[in-house]
Protein backbone atom coordinates (compact mmCIF):
# COMPACT_ATOMS: atom_id res chain seq x y z
CA UNK A 1 0.00 0.00 0.00
CA UNK A 2 1.06 3.50 -0.69
CA UNK A 3 1.96 6.48 1.93
CA UNK A 4 2.09 9.91 2.31
CA UNK A 5 6.15 9.51 1.35
CA UNK A 6 5.51 7.67 -1.62
CA UNK A 7 3.69 10.17 -3.39
CA UNK A 8 6.07 12.96 -2.13
CA UNK A 9 8.63 10.75 -4.09
CA UNK A 10 6.72 9.91 -7.49
CA UNK A 11 4.28 12.94 -7.18
CA UNK A 12 6.17 14.57 -10.87
CA UNK A 13 6.26 11.01 -12.35
CA UNK A 14 2.31 10.32 -11.18
CA UNK A 15 1.43 13.85 -12.66
CA UNK A 16 4.00 13.48 -16.12
CA UNK A 17 1.74 9.96 -16.87
CA UNK A 18 5.11 8.15 -16.15
CA UNK A 19 4.13 5.07 -13.83
CA UNK A 20 3.37 1.46 -14.02
CA UNK A 21 -0.32 1.18 -14.20
CA UNK A 22 -0.01 -0.86 -11.20
CA UNK A 23 2.09 2.17 -9.11
CA UNK A 24 -0.47 4.35 -10.50
CA UNK A 25 -3.43 2.36 -8.87
CA UNK A 26 -1.55 1.95 -5.40
CA UNK A 27 -1.35 6.07 -5.20
CA UNK A 28 -4.51 6.95 -6.71
CA UNK A 29 -5.49 4.21 -3.80
CA UNK A 30 -3.93 6.52 -1.48
CA UNK A 31 -4.74 10.20 -2.65
CA UNK A 32 -8.19 8.43 -2.35
CA UNK A 33 -8.52 8.43 1.52
CA UNK A 34 -5.82 11.40 2.29
CA UNK A 35 -6.71 14.77 1.94
CA UNK A 36 -3.21 15.77 2.99
CA UNK A 37 -1.16 14.02 0.26
CA UNK A 38 -4.33 15.13 -2.12
CA UNK A 39 -3.48 18.79 -1.03
CA UNK A 40 0.39 18.33 -1.87
CA UNK A 41 -0.42 16.89 -5.37
CA UNK A 42 -2.95 20.53 -5.95
CA UNK A 43 -0.06 22.61 -4.67
CA UNK A 44 2.61 20.66 -7.09
CA UNK A 45 0.34 21.07 -9.78
CA UNK A 46 -0.26 25.22 -8.93
CA UNK A 47 3.69 25.58 -8.62
CA UNK A 48 4.17 23.69 -11.80
CA UNK A 49 1.49 26.43 -13.42
CA UNK A 50 3.00 28.79 -11.86
CA UNK A 51 6.54 28.25 -13.05
CA UNK A 52 5.25 28.04 -16.63
CA UNK A 53 3.49 31.57 -16.28
CA UNK A 54 6.63 33.63 -14.50
CA UNK A 55 8.97 31.86 -17.03
CA UNK A 56 12.38 32.40 -14.81
CA UNK A 57 15.38 32.40 -17.41
CA UNK A 58 19.24 31.58 -16.77
CA UNK A 59 20.70 35.08 -15.19
CA UNK A 60 22.79 36.11 -17.79
CA UNK A 61 25.00 39.05 -18.65
CA UNK A 62 26.21 38.73 -22.45
CA UNK A 63 24.92 41.68 -24.37
CA UNK A 64 22.71 40.16 -26.85
CA UNK A 65 22.39 42.89 -29.71
CA UNK A 66 26.36 43.06 -29.60
CA UNK A 67 25.88 38.83 -30.27
CA UNK A 68 23.63 39.13 -32.77
CA UNK A 69 25.83 41.68 -34.32
CA UNK A 70 28.32 39.37 -33.93
CA UNK A 71 26.36 36.29 -35.81
CA UNK A 72 25.06 38.58 -38.13
CA UNK A 73 29.06 39.56 -39.58
CA UNK A 74 29.70 36.06 -39.40
CA UNK A 75 26.97 35.02 -41.59
CA UNK A 76 28.17 37.43 -44.51
CA UNK A 77 31.33 36.65 -44.71
CA UNK A 78 30.46 32.69 -44.81
CA UNK A 79 27.33 32.53 -47.52
CA UNK B 1 -1.57 26.74 -18.66
CA UNK B 2 1.66 26.06 -20.58
CA UNK B 3 2.55 28.85 -22.87
CA UNK B 4 5.35 27.16 -25.22
CA UNK B 5 4.47 28.49 -28.51
CA UNK B 6 7.21 27.03 -31.04
CA UNK B 7 7.22 28.05 -34.60
CA UNK B 8 5.78 26.17 -37.06
CA UNK B 9 8.22 24.55 -39.77
CA UNK B 10 7.31 26.86 -42.82
CA UNK B 11 8.21 29.49 -40.16
CA UNK B 12 11.38 27.88 -39.17
CA UNK B 13 12.31 27.84 -42.73
CA UNK B 14 11.83 31.11 -43.86
CA UNK B 15 13.73 32.33 -40.35
CA UNK B 16 16.50 30.18 -41.21
CA UNK B 17 15.92 31.62 -44.53
CA UNK B 18 16.69 35.04 -43.25
CA UNK B 19 20.11 34.29 -41.21
CA UNK B 20 21.19 32.85 -44.25
CA UNK B 21 20.51 36.08 -46.03
CA UNK B 22 21.95 37.77 -43.10
CA UNK B 23 18.88 39.96 -42.24
CA UNK B 24 19.71 41.64 -38.30
CA UNK B 25 16.33 41.23 -37.40
CA UNK B 26 16.53 37.66 -37.73
CA UNK B 27 20.02 37.27 -35.15
CA UNK B 28 18.28 39.44 -32.76
CA UNK B 29 15.42 37.11 -33.14
CA UNK B 30 17.47 33.62 -32.56
CA UNK B 31 19.57 35.47 -29.71
CA UNK B 32 16.86 36.84 -27.72
CA UNK B 33 15.00 33.31 -28.17
CA UNK B 34 16.97 30.91 -27.96
CA UNK B 35 20.65 32.07 -26.30
CA UNK B 36 19.42 31.47 -22.28
CA UNK B 37 18.17 27.89 -22.96
CA UNK B 38 21.73 27.52 -24.66
CA UNK B 39 23.55 29.13 -21.40
CA UNK B 40 21.15 26.91 -19.41
CA UNK B 41 22.71 23.39 -21.01
CA UNK B 42 25.83 24.11 -21.06
CA UNK B 43 26.18 25.45 -17.40
CA UNK B 44 24.73 21.91 -16.87
CA UNK B 45 27.08 20.15 -18.45
CA UNK B 46 30.55 21.97 -18.21
CA UNK B 47 29.74 24.60 -15.18
CA UNK B 48 29.69 28.18 -14.95
CA UNK B 49 33.68 28.69 -15.55
CA UNK B 50 33.41 27.45 -19.34
CA UNK B 51 29.71 28.02 -20.50
CA UNK B 52 29.29 31.65 -21.92
CA UNK B 53 33.05 30.58 -23.96
CA UNK B 54 31.22 27.53 -25.02
CA UNK B 55 27.61 28.91 -26.07
CA UNK B 56 29.77 31.46 -27.95
CA UNK B 57 31.79 29.00 -30.17
CA UNK B 58 28.17 26.81 -30.70
CA UNK B 59 26.97 29.67 -31.93
CA UNK B 60 30.04 30.22 -34.56
CA UNK B 61 29.92 26.51 -35.53
CA UNK B 62 25.70 27.03 -36.02
CA UNK B 63 26.12 30.13 -38.37
CA UNK B 64 28.41 27.94 -40.45
CA UNK B 65 26.59 25.58 -40.02
CA UNK B 66 23.18 26.80 -40.94
CA UNK B 67 23.02 25.94 -44.93
CA UNK B 68 23.53 22.55 -44.16
CA UNK B 69 20.18 22.50 -41.53
CA UNK B 70 17.76 20.01 -42.60
CA UNK B 71 14.95 20.82 -40.74
CA UNK B 72 14.92 17.09 -38.73
CA UNK B 73 14.75 18.60 -35.90
CA UNK B 74 13.62 22.11 -34.90
CA UNK B 75 16.21 25.06 -35.25
CA UNK B 76 16.05 24.89 -31.16
CA UNK B 77 17.18 21.39 -30.37
CA UNK B 78 19.28 21.66 -33.17
CA UNK B 79 20.92 24.65 -31.62
CA UNK B 80 20.76 22.73 -27.76
CA UNK B 81 22.88 19.54 -29.84
CA UNK B 82 25.63 22.28 -30.81
CA UNK B 83 25.89 23.32 -27.72
CA UNK B 84 25.95 20.21 -25.70
CA UNK B 85 28.34 18.28 -28.11
CA UNK B 86 30.61 21.55 -27.34
CA UNK B 87 29.92 21.22 -23.92
CA UNK B 88 30.98 17.61 -23.82
CA UNK B 89 34.28 17.79 -25.41
CA UNK B 90 35.18 20.93 -23.57
CA UNK B 91 34.55 18.33 -20.57
CA UNK B 92 36.23 16.10 -21.66
CA UNK B 93 39.38 18.26 -21.98
CA UNK B 94 39.04 19.64 -19.16
CA UNK B 95 38.97 16.51 -17.20
CA UNK B 96 36.11 17.63 -15.36
CA UNK B 97 33.63 16.25 -13.72
CA UNK B 98 30.06 17.15 -12.70
CA UNK B 99 28.17 15.58 -10.27
CA UNK B 100 24.50 15.21 -10.68
CA UNK B 101 24.02 13.76 -7.04
CA UNK B 102 23.57 16.88 -4.85
CA UNK B 103 22.11 14.92 -1.37
CA UNK B 104 18.88 15.81 -2.09
CA UNK B 105 15.28 14.39 -0.87
CA UNK B 106 11.63 14.99 -1.66
CA UNK B 107 10.53 15.65 1.44
CA UNK B 108 12.61 15.80 4.79
CA UNK B 109 12.50 12.45 6.52
CA UNK B 110 11.55 14.13 9.50
CA UNK B 111 7.97 15.20 7.97
CA UNK B 112 7.13 11.09 7.59
CA UNK B 113 6.57 8.60 10.64
CA UNK B 114 7.92 5.49 10.82
CA UNK B 115 5.13 3.93 8.25
CA UNK B 116 5.49 6.72 5.94
CA UNK B 117 2.54 8.86 7.18
CA UNK B 118 2.94 12.40 7.38
CA UNK B 119 3.07 14.08 10.55
CA UNK B 120 1.97 17.34 9.34
CA UNK B 121 -1.33 18.62 7.50
CA UNK B 122 -1.18 20.08 4.23
CA UNK B 123 -3.97 22.34 3.81
CA UNK B 124 -4.66 24.03 0.43
CA UNK B 125 -3.53 27.18 -0.19
CA UNK B 126 -5.26 30.13 -0.27
CA UNK B 127 -4.12 31.79 -3.27
CA UNK B 128 -4.69 29.47 -5.91
CA UNK B 129 -4.21 30.46 -9.91
CA UNK B 130 -0.34 31.56 -10.45
CA UNK B 131 -2.29 34.79 -11.84
CA UNK B 132 -3.24 35.35 -8.30
CA UNK B 133 0.20 34.28 -6.51
CA UNK B 134 2.35 36.33 -9.13
CA UNK B 135 0.72 39.01 -8.07
CA UNK B 136 2.42 39.42 -5.28
CA UNK B 137 6.07 40.57 -6.31
CA UNK B 138 7.55 39.38 -2.99
CA UNK B 139 6.56 36.10 -4.21
CA UNK B 140 7.55 36.37 -7.93
CA UNK B 141 11.27 37.35 -6.37
CA UNK B 142 11.34 33.92 -3.78
CA UNK B 143 10.24 31.69 -7.03
CA UNK B 144 12.80 33.71 -9.38
CA UNK B 145 15.41 33.33 -6.58
CA UNK B 146 15.02 30.12 -5.91
CA UNK B 147 15.45 28.62 -9.32
CA UNK B 148 18.90 30.72 -10.17
CA UNK B 149 20.13 28.91 -6.81
CA UNK B 150 19.07 25.37 -7.92
CA UNK B 151 21.47 23.15 -9.38
CA UNK B 152 22.35 23.59 -12.69
CA UNK B 153 21.71 20.51 -13.87
CA UNK B 154 18.09 20.64 -12.35
CA UNK B 155 17.14 24.26 -13.77
CA UNK B 156 18.46 22.65 -17.47
CA UNK B 157 15.66 20.02 -17.12
CA UNK B 158 13.13 21.97 -15.63
CA UNK B 159 13.67 24.60 -18.39
CA UNK B 160 13.71 22.34 -20.95
CA UNK B 161 10.69 20.54 -20.03
CA UNK B 162 8.07 22.90 -18.35
CA UNK B 163 10.01 26.42 -20.40
CA UNK B 164 10.55 25.23 -23.86
CA UNK B 165 8.19 22.03 -24.54
CA UNK B 166 10.97 20.02 -25.31
CA UNK B 167 10.44 15.93 -24.88
CA UNK B 168 12.10 13.71 -21.96
CA UNK B 169 13.97 11.68 -24.43
CA UNK B 170 15.68 14.57 -26.28
CA UNK B 171 16.39 16.15 -22.74
CA UNK B 172 17.85 13.08 -22.33
CA UNK B 173 20.07 12.73 -25.47
CA UNK B 174 21.18 16.56 -24.85
CA UNK B 175 22.36 16.29 -21.27
CA UNK B 176 23.84 13.01 -21.35
CA UNK B 177 21.53 11.55 -18.86
CA UNK B 178 18.82 8.47 -18.03
CA UNK B 179 15.58 9.11 -18.22
CA UNK B 180 15.00 7.87 -14.36
CA UNK B 181 17.81 10.69 -14.15
CA UNK B 182 16.25 13.47 -15.45
CA UNK B 183 12.93 12.30 -13.45
CA UNK B 184 14.24 12.51 -10.59
CA UNK B 185 15.63 15.95 -11.70
CA UNK B 186 12.94 17.42 -12.36
CA UNK B 187 11.02 16.35 -9.47
CA UNK B 188 13.80 17.94 -7.59
CA UNK B 189 13.68 21.15 -8.96
CA UNK B 190 9.26 21.04 -8.49
CA UNK B 191 9.55 20.36 -4.99
CA UNK B 192 12.71 22.88 -4.29
CA UNK B 193 10.25 25.51 -6.03
CA UNK B 194 7.31 24.23 -4.19
CA UNK B 195 8.86 24.20 -0.97
CA UNK B 196 9.84 28.24 -1.27
CA UNK B 197 5.88 28.64 -2.29
CA UNK B 198 4.97 26.80 0.43
CA UNK B 199 7.28 28.22 2.96
CA UNK B 200 6.03 31.60 1.91
CA UNK B 201 2.36 30.94 2.35
CA UNK B 202 2.84 29.70 5.60
CA UNK B 203 4.40 33.27 6.85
Amino acid sequence: MAECKDIAEEASNLLDGDLSLRKQIGLYLHLFYCSCCRNYMQQLKQTISTISVLRPTEKDDTDKSALAKQLQELSKKQH
Amino acid sequence: MKKIISPSRKDERLLIKRLIDGEAQAFEFVVAEYHNIMLSVARAIVGEAFADEVVQEAWMAAIKALPKFEARSSLKTWLLHIVSNGAKSRVRRENRQTSLDDGWEAEPADKFDHSGHRYDDVIPWETATPEALLANDQLQTIIDECFQQLPSVQRAVLSMYELEGIKMDEICNILDITSSNARVLLHRARTTLHHSIEKYQDK
